[in-house]
Formats: structure tokens, C-alpha cells, sequence
């Protein structure tokens, strides 16, 4: 069954038909070309799909397309102000918040949807903020600083 | 995933004209668990029914008299976050914080959760400790189920099939009340438990009185001792908490899985309803009066 619906995607307002079954990421990925948000265990455990939707983080391999009609979705390519990087993947590229890169995107939205309510997190915040973003090199311990440190230079 | 029509429905009996079709049909609240079933091909239906935009579905509403009413499709991260639950369900909160990843809660939905009936479901603890009664609606009318009867064990409810949870209530509690949660997992974001108990009670000048002791992980349902409660009431020694865990004990019924025997489990939640009890008295005695 296809469904016309209305995403407005990083600033952008979007008409898009979408099937009933496809999910929020193949339409994000496919559809609209953004690879940044990541398949990975397709089942809500690993977060490397996570984008924000109405301003919350969400695992998009979880969201029925359709579900979206109406959404404010905003994924990683959307961090950026143009050509400027994002203070949190400055700081990333900064302090090796990245090894193999594929839970980068993941991680940088989860930090962002923190930010976006305490702007200056406790190392405890950002752990439970990450709860839901597995880093299979195990680089928490730089991905954890990466969010610290962007959070005191917004100040 | 195999292709199914996807409806939101604008009204109660919209929805249940859908169930009563001969059509088979899923109700979808944060599709947590329907869309891995749905990858899976465990269940293909006709049609999914996105309830979360129902009238009153996402309503929020305290009175210091008549309690908390959550919509069903209120989701699980607004206990973390929403004032009145912070205030008046610490319990509550308490719990939520713990529930799985962000992402998950923002998605999950409170009538969604408890409809699923995992007997591990971290939500039902604070929930069955509350009081929480679950309102529903079918094409014969509206009923209220308390959730100490909703579960009926290895997933299955008092719900018909065509019945569909439209909120939750929670009865007004008093502020001097206690409670904690306690679980024991193999993954942090909760994955694989092991056992969990949530205990509270309530302090009315020097008696504690109100016990809740609810347990997870060690039965076919989560699900509360009331037994053991009834020998916590007063003033209780440690005669009486040893009383209530052997109770606890004698009531629950683990099993074997491959990442903790049931006997293990015996252990986890003894020391976990052992540890939630003391931590109870400690904190409703050291309570000005």
C-alpha cells in the first residue's frame, strides 16, 4: 500500500510516497539519498540508525515510514550549518570519538538530543545518554570525551 | 517485511470496526517488538492499526485527589521526564530511567508495553506497586481491569481480541512513601534479567504501612507478593523481613535459561528484595515526623 506523506528533513519540507512496509531508514538512505544514518542490527539494539524525529532520538530501522507523515526528522547530514562542522564532529574528529566510523552518526545524534536539554552534561548523563548506541571498536572512552569537551566549548 | 495496509484510525469505533473485520489485524503503539515480529515474518497481518494518534492517547492529566491518567500512547520516556510523575511516582521515574535506551522509550508507548505482558516487563513494577488500573474499550463498552489481574502469565492478558487499552489510572498516593527498584541484569540497557523487585511503602506517624513488594524475572508474569506484604505491615524487625522473603520465595517460580538457572535466580531476588526492604525502612524511619 503507498502512502503520500510529508517529512520536513533537515530544514527541508519533502512530499514523498512511501509503501506501508518500507521503514523510516530505507526511505532516509534510498529514497532520499542520506547514507549517513547507518543500517545495523535492524532490530532497535545497536542505535547506528538513530535520527531525531520531533526533536527525540529514535532507532529509524524502527519507524514505519508512513508513521513519519507529518515528522520533523533531522539526521546527521543535518548537524552541519552549511559548510561549518557541528562543534560535537569537531570535537569527535578532535579527540578520536571515531575509529571505524560506523556508530559516528548514531552517537553524534544521541549527543545532540543531550545537548539539546542539559547543555553541559555529567560523565554519568552522557552514559546513560548512550545507553542505546553500541561502538563495536569500543571507543566510548573517546566518543564520552568528544561529547565533553563539545559541551564545555558551546559555553 | 511482508506488505499490510497501514491505518490510522480517527476514532475508538473506527479501530474496532477494523478488529471485528475478517481481516487479521495488529494494533501498532511503538512497534518495538510488532516490527521485529513483522522483519521476522512471526506475524504478517492484513492490516496494522496505528492507535497513537487516537483522541486522548497522548493525554497527560494529574489531580492531587483523583491520581495520574496516562494515555495509552504516552510514551515510556515521559516518565522519565514529565513533573508529575517525578513528584507524585518517584517510583515510577525511578524505574523509566532504567528502561532500556532512549531511543526505545521515546518510541515505546505505556499501553503498548503492558499489552505485550513480557513477564520481564520493567514498566508492570512500579506500575502493579501503584495500583495502576488499566481502562480499556471494545464494541461491548469501556472496562476497568486492575493490572494485578491483567496478566495471566507467559504473555498472555485478561484483553479480549478486540479490546484495546486507552489509558491508564493511577490512584492518588500519599507524598511520605518510599520505594525502590532493583533489578539484576546480564546487559545494562536491561537485556537478559536475571530478577528484579520493587518495593515501597508508606509512613503514617512511627507505622510503615502500604507494602508493595513486586517481582520480575522469576515467575510467568510480573507480579506482586502480597503475602510477604502483609508481614512487612507496622513496624517490621528482622524476624519479620525474613519472614516475608521466605514468603517471597515459597510464591515465585523461576526457570532455566541459558544465562541464569532458576535457582540462581531464587538467590538474586532475595537479595534484591532483601536489599529493597531495608533500603525502605531505612529511608520512611529516617523521615521526619
Amino acid at each position: 500500500m503507498k502512502h503520500e506523506i510529508k517529512v520536513n528533513i533537515n530544514g527541508q519540507l519533502r512530499e514523498l510516497t512511501v509503501l506501508s512496509h518500507q521503514t523510516l531508514l530505507e526511505v532516509i538512505r534510498e529514497d532520499l539519498g542520506l547514507t549517513g544514518a547507518k543500517y545495523g542490527c535492524s532490530t532497535g539494539e545497536c542505535g547506528a540508525c538513530s535520527v531525531l524525529m520531533n526533536g527525540e532520538v529514535v532507532n529509524s530501522c524502527m519507524v514505519l515510514a508512513p508513521e513519519a507523515d507529518g515528522a520533523t526528522i533531522i539526521t546527521v547530514e543535518g548537524l552541519s550549518d552549511d559548510e561549518e562542522l557541528h562543534p560535537l564532529q569537531k570535537s569527535f574528529i578532535d579527540h578520536h570519538g571515531v575509529q571505524c566510523g560506523y556508530c559516528a552518526p548514531g552517537m553524534l545524534i544521541s549527543a545532540k538530543a543531550l545537548l539539546n536539554r542539559t547543555s553541559r552534561p555529567h560523565e554519568e548523563e552522557i552514559r546513560e545518554a548512550l545507553v542505546g548506541n553500541l561502538c563495536r571498536c569500543g571507543a566510548y572512552a573517546d566518543i564520552i570525551k568528544s561529547i565533553q569537551v563539545a559541551s564545555r566549548a558551546r559555553r | 517485511m511482508k506488505p499490510f495496509q497501514y491505518i490510522r484510525p480517527e476514532s475508538l469505533e473506527e479501530a474496532g470496526a477494523y478488529l471485528a473485520s475478517e481481516r487479521s489485524v495488529k494494533l501498532l503503539g511503538g512497534g518495538n517488538t510488532l516490527l521485529l515480529q513483522l522483519k521476522s515474518g512471526e506475524e504478517s497481518p492484513d492490516i496494522l492499526l496505528d492507535i497513537k494518534h487516537l483522541p486522548g492517547f497522548k493525554d497527560v492529566r494529574y489531580h492531587h485527589n483523583q491520581g495520574l491518567k496516562l494515555g495509552a500512547a504516552v510514551n515510556l520516556q515521559h516518565l522519565v521526564m514529565g513533573l508529575e510523575i517525578r513528584r507524585h511516582y518517584p517510583l515510577l521515574h525511578q524505574t523509566a530511567q532504567k528502561l532500556a535506551s532512549p531511543q526505545i522509550r521515546n518510541r515505546a508507548t505505556i499501553g503498548g508495553t503492558l499489552a505485550w505482558a513480557s513477564p520481564v516487563s520493567e514498566l508492570a513494577a512500579p506500575m502493579l506497586c501503584y495500583d495502576a488500573v488499566c481502562h480499556t474499550w471494545s464494541p461491548r463498552g469501556r472496562r476497568e481491569i486492575p493490572l494485578a489481574e491483567f496478566y495471566l502469565g507467559d504473555f498472555k492478558t485478561a484483553l479480549a481480541d478486540d479490546e484495546i487499552i486507552t489509558h491508564v489510572h493511577l490512584p492518588a498516593f500519599p507524598n511520605r512513601t518510599y520505594g525502590v527498584y532493583l533489578r539484576q541484569t546480564v546487559r545494562h540497557d536491561g537485556r537478559r534479567m536475571i530478577a528484579a523487585a520493587a518495593v515501597l511503602a508508606y509512613r503514617k506517624q512511627q507505622a510503615l504501612t502500604h507494602w508493595r513488594v513486586a517481582v520480575l524475572g522469576v515467575d510467568n508474569r510480573p507480579k506482586r507478593i502480597p503475602e510477604a506484604e502483609a508481614v512487612l505491615e507496622g513496624t517490621p524487625g528482622e524476624d519479620d523481613v525474613q519472614q516475608a522473603l521466605h514468603i517471597v520465595q515459597e510464591n515465585i517460580h523461576p526457570e532455566d535459561t541459558d544465562y541464569a538457572r532458576a535457582d540462581y535466580r531464587r538467590v538474586a531476588l532475595n537479595a534484591l528484595v532483601r536489599q529493597g526492604v531495608m533500603q525502605v525502612i531505612q529511608q520512611l524511619q529516617s523521615m521526619r515526623s
